[in-house]
């Protein structure tokens, strides 16, 4: 029996340049958030307006974002935190300079000395890894996770550009590890974004896996939600929330469906959770006020 | 599912090269119902440890001879550094197995001729990674172009966007190496010239080269040229991989035509028209059409739509010998062909003495 997940939770896109609609919007974005204090202006006005839950990625303005929410904890409520990890253009950018044995060496052990990972070092470096890619998937969450410590985690979720990979796959013990490193090590439940919900879900059942946060797109348009929306309807439908929490994201389909129809369509859904990002006042109150699920 | 993919026995696949491209495909094209993974062959030691540990139902090699010698193929999908294509693909002809190459899949105009003549005189599916054909902005457009919403074509301008180098980093990787096949014309511009290709045609002539270096220390970063067609019609490329104001790698089309305009990228398509065009309910003036107009979901989603129906097209070519084949080493052959113009116009003309 999995603990629910906040109805609501707000999310970080629109903080970092994300737009899926217009290179324009994202742009402008960027530029309007480019001071960190607008950033926080907006987590201030959300936290007033009563969002208690916050979904953050593990980019490199994450990293000042938990410190000030750590260093001004009086200032604010009890606030639940959702993490997603890792930034994977940090990853993808290293890679494609270095290639992948130097990307990992550098991720692990320049800055960042988890204490794994001294032993590692002194046993012989990467080499000794190599192979155990379990062992290896916990030391990259471990230097993920770092920047959350000291916050109340919730759930931490693996970003969908890895689950769908790891999914394509097919290998049950990756997922597996997965959720018990987080629920073991970070105290926190086990999340997976996905574009693909109803192939993880029957995956993860497949495979017994459960007590999982599973967090994908959900709109009225089928936008990023493969293979179709009548899969996901059809998955929702049949879904235990004591198995699995399901989150949507993506609800307005970047703004091409209004919020009023978007959150109709989701209130009649069987879905536990809806993430969603806003920058104003009157947009996040009137997106708190259409949730009803 | 179709009827066809059910009833046909599964194509039994390799996967050469499990890299950044190979781990992408080897997810993607797993997801296929009408597809068994027998085979990979990766040289670096990580990895294939990772492979022979995880992957236990796939036969793991050093050696992509040794897996030819041992496997029964249908297919392969060519992953590798850029050189290793060419030898790859002949060895595969040998056998009479269908290639998906990576691109540029040669680096040299007359092996590429050579292998799309091999491949065609033996009936064998070939394709080439230039997944823009497979997008769906892209597409639509191409449809457009085809049913003349501007008219004729007048001007262009095809560019692409990337922070993907933006450290001098001691060239380390293939990357690094225009005889591997590495630099920004090869690995990113090739892409915008296939999009030309694609949507205009190959051009006559290319003229007005330059490329430059930024971080990398052998080999260019950006690439300008004009392109110019003897109808008369001309366009630019402008392409920087070292461009870090942009967060996601972004391609755009500019085209303008006798009856309006077209400005398309990932994000959506923008036409203006002169005149309003009732088939397809565009007024005079500025249309705006979103990717959330434009997308057709995709059975399986690892890294965007056209990844996944580049895949799902060439395995469905080798279950259907009727489908057309696109993206052929015929197509790319004319992309690199591009390259290599741009590459000498460069030599000759693109230096201040
Ligand atoms: N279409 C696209 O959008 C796109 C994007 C990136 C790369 N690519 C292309 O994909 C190809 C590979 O690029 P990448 O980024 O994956 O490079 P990469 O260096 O990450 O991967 C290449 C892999 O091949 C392996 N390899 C090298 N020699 C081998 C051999 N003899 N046998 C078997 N494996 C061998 C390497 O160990 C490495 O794992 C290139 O041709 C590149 O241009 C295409």
């Amino acid at each position: 029996m999995m603990q629910p997940v906040d109805k609501i939770i707000f999310g970080d896109n629109h903080f970092f340049g994300i737009n899926h609609m217009s290179q324009e919007k994202a742009q402008q974005l960027a530029e309007k958030f480019f001071d960190i204090s607008a950033i926080y202006a907006v987590y201030k006005t959300a936290i007033d307006s009563g969002i208690k839950a916050i979904m953050l990625n593990s980019n490199e303005r994450a990293k000042d974002i938990c410190k000030h929410f750590k260093d001004n904890k009086s200032k604010y409520p009890e606030l639940n935190w959702y993490p997603s990890i890792p930034y994977p253009h940090k990853y993808a950018n290293l890679i494609s300079e270095k290639g992948i044995m130097a990307t990992i060496n550098e991720i692990l052990f320049k800055n960042n000395t988890p204490i794994d990972a001294i032993g590692m070092v002194t046993k012989g470096g990467i080499g000794l890894i190599g192979k155990d890619a379990v062992k290896l998937m916990q030391m990259l969450i471990d230097v993920e996770v770092k920047m959350f410590k000291g916050l109340n985690i919730k759930v931490v979720f693996l970003q969908n550009i890895i689950t769908d990979l790891m999914l394509g796959y097919n290998v049950r013990i990756i997922f597996e590890e997965y959720c018990n490193y987080i629920r073991k090590k970070h105290h926190a439940t086990p999340g997976l974004i996905t574009q693909n919900m109803p192939i993880l879900k029957a995956k993860l059942e497949e495979w017994g896996i459960e007590g999982v946060v599973i967090c994908s797109s959900f709109n009225k348009i089928g936008y990023l939600m493969s293979p179709d929306i009548d899969a996901y309807l059809e998955a929702a439908k049949k879904n235990d929330p004591t198995k699995y929490q399901l989150m949507a994201m993506s609800t307005l389909a970047s703004g091409a469906i209004p919020a009023k129809e978007a959150y109709e369509f989701i209130n009649s859904q069987n879905i536990q959770s809806v993430v969603f990002g806003a920058s104003s006042k009157k947009h996040i109150e009137e997106t708190a006020s259409l949730i009803k699920i | 599912m179709n009827n066809i993919t059910m009833n046909m026995k599964k194509a039994k696949i390799g996967i050469i090269g499990i890299g950044r491209m190979g781990m992408t495909h080897y997810s993607i094209i797993n997801s296929h119902p009408g597809v068994e993974i027998k085979a990979v062959v990766e040289t670096s030691s990580f990895i294939s440890g990772f492979i022979k540990k995880y992957l236990t139902c796939v036969n793991s090699y050093l050696d992509y001879l040794n897996m030819f010698e041992k496997e029964q193929l249908d297919a392969v999908l060519i992953c590798t550094p850029p050189t290793l294509h060419y030898p790859i693909s002949c060895r595969a002809a040998k056998n009479g197995v269908h290639v998906f190459s990576e691109k540029p899949f040669t680096t040299d105009c007359k092996k590429a001729a050579e292998l799309t003549q091999l491949f065609n005189k033996q009936n064998l599916v070939n394709q080439v990674g230039y997944v823009n054909r497979f997008n769906d902005v892209f597409r639509k457009v191409k449809q457009y172009l085809d049913s003349e919403v501007i008219g004729d074509i007048i001007r262009f301008k095809s560019e692409m966007y990337s922070r993907t180098i933006t450290k001098s980093e001691e060239g380390k990787t293939w990357r690094d190496s225009r005889e591997n096949g590495g630099g920004a014309l090869y690995e990113v511009a090739s892409h915008a010239i296939d999009l030309v290709n694609f949507l205009i045609g190959k051009p006559d002539k290319v003229t007005g080269s330059s490329l430059s270096s930024i971080y990398s220390k052998h080999v260019e970063d950006a690439v300008n040229a004009t392109f110019l067609y003897k109808n008369g019609i001309s366009g630019t490329l402008n392409v920087n991989w070292s461009d870090e104001s942009y967060r996601k790698p972004t391609n755009k089309i500019e085209l303008l035509g006798t009856k309006g305009k077209i400005l398309a990228d990932q994000h959506g398509i923008k036409i203006f028209l002169k005149k309003r065009d009732l088939v397809n309910n565009f007024h005079e003036g500025w249309n705006t059409l979103y990717i959330t107009d434009l997308f057709k979901a995709v059975p399986f989603y690892v890294r965007g739509n056209e990844f996944t129906s580049q895949l799902y097209h060439f395995i469905d070519c080798i279950h259907n010998r009727t489908l057309k084949n696109v993206c052929t080493f015929h197509d790319a052959t004319q992309t690199l062909e591009v390259i290599d113009e741009i590459f000498s116009d460069f030599e000759l003309n693109g230096k201040l003495s």
